[in-house]
């Protein structure tokens, strides 16, 4: 059986994808990156191997998120793909009406509109992480709710007290003051939640016509209280798709899938014992220029796979396919 | 006088072939770098634009190198370009470097103020010397800025990508150290013919970007992050009609003959915004309107808290002719990653456009502005 491979590195939590050759989805994992992608990527395949139908064989691999590129030289990806257009895809194929995607992951959020079926604009936050998942999962270890049962508590408040979203800072502080006035942890969460709906809508969505369908998706679509605070604000329903959290990791693997599809290339995926691998990532200051680049640095056994972070090209250097090693 | 200037692009090329020729000392301080940024950074006020601080950092540099004045942009009107000199000199003193502050003005008596500047800096070299060398100067420019618009067309189809990248920077190389004005046109044919030579994907129907905005960081590298030198590696063809030597050709002579190059542009901005708003606010207006049909898409670059440029960003949703534009804004906390992610899903979003170009349902400009939030 044919079967295609997606992955998405987050910053926060890293995602794997087996799709099928008529996509479905075959098994998909959720672990977290903890600042370890490499040895995170190796602990994903460990689980995709043991999950995997005896028969199966792995005819393409695409690699997303944040560390997109390291995670494609250490698989030896066929394709790295940005992930904003790896989310769209995968929305589409599950949603195929939809029309506008909010996505909320660790450290970051988007927005995607999308029109008749392809991608007509989108938006990304940079300057803030007030209201991504890192925030969220700080705030419910601070009042002592496990960030499972956030959503659910959340949803009890009948009287949300309104809290700072602009930014996390403020939001703490601001938490911390209505804790001390007495509020119920119910209303402070899910005031927490509707503070977040607004700095997500006033920033990262700001000038964006949002259109129903509205599917939303990433870590934080888990919270039943942010899609309720979303309705909310949005007056209309929110659809949370299926595989929601994992979604970018089968867009990865729809998009090489189609891929391998026209090119009929065969695959340079590195094999199962990637995860068994010992790689090596080390960092150096480049002396070249004032500039003084951090210069990452990935080998296996003593041979360097790739480098980079520098400004110019001097040090790049990438050696993907099998036959380099 | 040992002369020191800030960077912008590849002004430093005519500006000391012109100090050479003439014998006067200038101090190029060395390429931006890191260093040159969190100077600027260090000293400058905080809420400033890129464009500030780079340039101070420049001057910082350029002073460490023993300048005793420096040469900045300066005029009336036209953004906070206006005060640049003056708090920049400010800055340099409180720093203790007494430097004199030589202000070319922008504004208005472009071509005598600056022929004055140089006669001045020179020790009075006679007219006819210093018209040759400025003839000579600005050749260059015009030289380098033919071969860039060449190198936009080849880096999106070379097969060997940065091979165009290489031939470029020899060729700065090569036009920057030519002393012989005869020699300008045979090296500058050489080098096209060169890029023209080169191995490239013939079948290719590049995507074709448009780069509109504030001068400064459009044509800066070092500020947009190489933004087309990335661009070229994700197989787009640049497209810009902001150039140096474009802005000298008009602003100097021809303008004051009453031929204005973006008489077009303020035009085709007129339905949306009817007035100069400073900067290039109103020709980044006009430049969306005007190529809308001509493009795939659009890459507005800015510097953060720019005015012009962001009353210029919140018109352009409103037009009606239909591009999608990605605003790139561009300061000291801008990380290429991020800037990676966005241009390739903006290419991507491009190319999905190419294969179904007929958007149903009355799509209109305002779906299709993206922005760097």
């Amino acid at each position: 059986m044919k079967t295609y491979l997606g992955i998405d590195v987050g910053s926060v939590t890293t995602k794997l994808a087996l799709l099928d050759q008529d996509n479905q989805l075959i098994t998909a994992n959720y672990l977290h990156t903890q600042g370890k992608p490499i040895a995170v990527i190796q602990e994903g395949l460990k689980q995709i191997e043991r999950q995997m139908p005896p028969n199966a064989e792995i005819c393409g691999v695409a690699t997303t998120g944040s560390a997109r590129y390291l995670a494609g030289v250490i698989m030896g990806a066929d394709l790295v793909k940005n992930e904003i257009t790896t989310q769209a895809i995968a929305t589409m194929h599950y949603i195929p009406n939809v029309r506008t995607v909010i996505e909320i992951g660790g450290q970051d959020s988007k927005i995607i509109i999308i029109r008749d079926g392809i991608v007509t604009d989108f938006g990304m936050n940079t300057v803030c992480a007030a209201g991504t998942g890192s925030f969220l999962d700080h705030q419910a270890s601070r009042l002592n709710v496990g960030i499972e049962e956030f959503g659910q508590r959340a949803l009890k408040s009948k009287m949300p007290v309104r809290i700072a979203g602009r930014c996390t800072v403020f939001a703490e502080s601001d938490m911390i003051h209505k804790q001390q006035m007495g509020h119920q942890t119910e209303d402070i969460l899910y005031g927490l939640c509707q503070a977040l709906a607004r700095n997500y809508l006033n920033n990262v969505a700001l000038g964006k016509e949002i259109q129903p369908p509205v599917v939303f998706q990433g870590g934080v679509a888990f919270n039943q209280g942010m899609v309720k605070a979303l309705e909310e604000n949005l007056n209309t329903q929110i659809i949370v798709p299926p595989h929601h959290e994992v979604l970018g990791a089968i867009g990865a693997a729809l998009l090489v899938h189609e891929e391998t599809d026209i090119n009929g290339n065969k695959t340079q995926f590195r094999g199962f014992s990637t995860s068994e691998a010992k790689y090596h990532t080390s960092a150096f200051e480049c002396k070249a220029c004032p500039n003084q680049c951090e210069i990452i640095q990935l080998s296996l056994n003593g041979k360097v796979l790739a480098r980079w972070g520098g400004r110019c090209d001097l040090w790049e250097r990438t050696a993907t396919s099998h036959k380099d090693l | 006088m040992r002369v020191g200037i800030p960077h912008a692009g590849n002004i430093y090329i005519p500006l000391r072939t012109i100090f050479k020729e003439l014998g006067t000392e200038l101090v190029v301080p060395p390429p931006s770098t890191r260093r040159t940024l969190d100077l600027g950074v260090r000293y400058a006020p905080e809420g400033t634009c890129l464009p500030f601080k780079l340039t101070l950092g420049n001057l910082i540099e350029a002073c460490e190198l023993g300048a005793d004045s420096v040469l900045q942009a300066g005029g009336i009107g036209i953004c906070r370009l206006s005060y640049y000199a003056k708090v920049q000199k400010q800055i340099l003193h409180d720093l203790g470097y007494d430097i004199e502050m030589l202000t070319f003005d922008v504004s208005q008596n472009k071509l005598v103020g600056l022929l004055q500047l140089i006669k001045r800096v020179s020790n009075n070299s006679p007219w006819s010397k210093i018209i040759s060398a400025f003839h000579f100067g600005l050749a260059k420019l015009a030289a380098l800025d033919n071969i860039e618009k060449v190198i936009h067309k080849v880096r999106a189809v070379e097969l060997e990508k940065g091979t165009a990248n290489k031939i470029f920077k020899e060729s700065i190389k090569a036009i920057d150290e030519l002393s012989e004005h005869a020699a300008l046109k045979k090296i500058t044919t050489e080098y096209i013919e060169k890029l023209g030579q080169m191995a490239k994907d013939d079948r290719a129907d590049p995507l074709k970007v448009g780069i509109i905005g504030e001068i400064f960081v459009v044509l800066d590298p070092f500020s947009n992050m190489d933004l087309e030198v990335e661009l070229g590696k994700l197989g787009v063809e640049v497209k810009r009609s902001l150039f140096f030597s474009q802005w000298t050709k008009f602003s100097l002579f021809l303008n004051s003959l009453g031929i204005d190059e973006w008489k077009r542009v303020h035009k085709a901005a007129m339905p949306y915004l009817k007035r100069d708003v400073g900067g290039d606010g109103w020709e980044s207006v006009g430049e969306k309107v005007l190529h809308a049909k001509e493009y795939d898409g659009i890459i507005h670059v800015a510097p953060f808290t720019c005015m012009p440029e962001t009353v210029a960003q919140n018109i352009m949703p409103s037009t009606k002719e239909d591009i999608p534009v990605l605003t790139i804004l561009c300061d000291e906390q801008m990380a290429k990653p991020g800037m990676l992610t966005r241009l390739e899903a903006f290419v991507d979003l491009l190319k999905f456009r190419r294969r179904r170009p007929k958007l149903t349902s009355g799509t209109r400009g305002n779906r299709e502005n993206l922005s760097w939030h």
